[in-house]
């Protein structure tokens, strides 16, 4: 018997923290980089163990909710509605008891506003013409920039703003989608849940291996650099730094290697034939079957909305 | 290089979808016929390999850190088509983790990154290293080459993607809905980027890796085990 005190799941985030490592070269930031992969790691899981309505739902209902809410956003070309959706999968996050604010930031950090970045050139009428909202500069007839032409005068075009907003938008919103999937799910269920879009067993499999196995590698990682970091007075050279790290990489690819002929013995040894079978333990009641139909019906609407056969 | 989704357009994901599920279904055939029961555990640890691999920090001149994307040697060390299945598998991983790369463009980092990548290195590897001895510096120099070239092409693929999305996909006033510059800007812009910059630094890491497995068991490169001594020396390698 499990006592229950083990059972108990500490739904706060926790922190990794690497301590003071003074100049953060790459011993620091590598390890810095994986205290911080861990702490990514737990606070999903923390969340996906917090009692919220993403949570309660059959792990299967939401994957092929999420894949066909994030087909019909990534077919949407109408701002109000990618709004729309965006503001829903807010509303989710909050009915799934995660904070609000911590979802729109760790949305946000790398891939929307890189892709916003991407799209500032498209507001200028250098690279998409369009009428003019905002004149910056007027250069006159015959300006160029070394063998390039330029137009009479640089501004910020409506149609390029509108166009690099809703492309933007509509990444910030699949990413959200996904987001919300993986932070409610834990790994484990969520790739057994894969089953349902035709991921072979045995690739089920192979991902819940490969994901048990990165912590044990990160920790050897991590090992590595801080024993090297114990040890090193001075700093040795560029080159014999990056040998070392060359060497490390190739030492942990053999380690893995050797790592997964033990483990293949250790399963035939407990009688693993290559054949995979994995538990069922999935149940469907009455309201997956609802949140179901309602996610693909909403998307529905939207592929609809954006072929132009439902007009909003 | 890991696209996002919204970035492209049903049109091109959907096709990536229908070119990557016969490539992996070929892959699955193949290996499990020559790994038989062993395939489970050496895909998940080369797996778990490739995504730790991005963890490796490099000190770089001017103080600066980089990392590879470890494609390129895994394909020269476990062969391609186990390549395929181990950077799908670390790709799957980063996208149902992080969300770094999109659900419908999964198909699509993979054709770029786990197909592309552990192909063409594998293949330049050997042409280059012809016969050379395997512990010669032949062979070290052609992974090298092998690891550039093989980012440069999938690099030039991702540019490629992006660059077709304006021709596929617009509004009806013109307006672009999924990446909005053309080939003539995507394309040069992927490779500009790779080529003075992550593919040296890819080139500089494969070579690294390749001169210690050299070093320390040689037997482990892919079609090179009739001279293979034994699996497990392995352990002996210096800690």
């Amino acid at each position: 018997m499990i006592p229950d005190w083990m059972n108990n799941v500490d739904l706060q985030p926790g922190h990794f923290s690497a301590g003071r490592h003074g100049k953060k070269g790459f011993i620091g930031k590598t390890i810095e980089g994986i205290l911080g992969f861990l702490e990514e790691a737990f606070l999903s899981e923390s969340y996906s163990k917090r009692p919220g309505l993403m949570q309660s739902l059959d792990p299967r209902v939401k994957l092929l909710s999420i894949l066909a809410v994030v087909f019909a956003a990534s077919m949407i070309s109408d701002l109000k509605v990618l709004v729309a959706i965006y503001l829903l999968t807010l509303l989710i996050t909050y009915l799934s008891k995660i904070g609000v604010g911590f979802f729109i930031k760790r949305v946000w950090l790398f891939i929307p506003i890189f892709a916003g970045i991407i799209a500032i050139p498209m507001i200028f009428n250098v690279f998409l013409p369009g009428d003019p909202l905002y004149t910056i500069i007027h250069l006159g007839a015959g300006a160029h920039l070394g063998p390039f032409s330029l137009p009479e005068s640089i501004f910020i075009t409506k149609q390029g703003t509108m166009a690099a907003v809703i492309f933007t938008m509509r990444v910030a919103t699949c990413v959200s989608a996904v987001v919300l999937l993986f932070l409610t799910t834990p790994q484990q269920i969520l790739f057994k849940s894969l089953r349902t879009v035709g991921v072979p067993k045995i690739y089920v499999l192979t991902l819940q291996m490969t994901y048990r196995y990165i912590f044990l590698l990160m920790e050897q990682v991590r090992e590595m650099y801080i024993a090297k970091k114990a040890r090193t007075i001075k700093s040795r050279g560029l080159i014999d730094d990056q040998k070392w790290v060359g060497g490390r990489i190739g030492y942990t690819l053999i380690r893995s290697l050797s790592m997964s002929e033990k483990v293949h013995m250790a399963m035939l040894s407990r009688g693993f034939s290559g054949e995979v079978h994995i538990m069922q333990e999935f149940k469907m009641s009455q309201r997956d079957y609802l949140a179901g139909a309602a996610a693909i019906s909403i998307s529905l609407v939207l592929v609809l909305i954006s072929q132009d056969i439902i007009r909003v | 290089m890991h696209i996002p989704d919204g970035y492209l357009g049903p049109y091109t994901y959907i096709a990536m979808w229908i070119i990557m599920i016969p490539i992996w279904y070929y892959a699955g055939r193949k290996l499990s016929s020559e790994l038989k029961s062993r395939q489970v555990p050496l895909l998940a640890l080369a797996a778990a390999f490739s995504f730790v691999i991005m963890m490796f920090n490099l000190p770089l001149p001017g103080g600066s850190v980089g990392h590879a994307t470890g494609a390129a040697i895994i394909g020269i060390i476990l062969g391609p088509w186990a390549g395929v299945i181990a950077m799908t598998v670390a790709l799957a991983l980063q996208a149902l983790m992080f969300g770094d790369g999109g659900i419908w463009t999964f198909a699509a980092n993979c054709f770029n990154m786990a197909v592309v990548m552990p192909f063409s290195g594998y293949y330049i590897y050997k042409y280059i290293s012809g016969k050379a001895p395997l512990t010669s510096s032949r062979r070290a120099v052609s992974a090298a080459i092998a690891g550039y070239i093989s980012l440069v092409l999938a690099a030039a693929s991702t540019g490629f993607m992006f660059g077709i999305q304006p021709l596929l996909h617009q509004s009806a006033e013109g307006i672009p809905l999924y990446m909005p510059y053309g080939l003539n800007i995507a394309l040069p812009a992927m490779l500009l980027q790779h080529i003075f910059g992550y593919s040296i630094l890819e080139a500089v890491i494969t070579a690294l890796i390749f001169g210690y497995i050299q070093k320390t068991d040689a037997s482990l490169l892919y079609g090179e085990k009739i001279i293979a001594v034994d699996r497990n020396s392995g352990k002996s390698a210096p800690a």
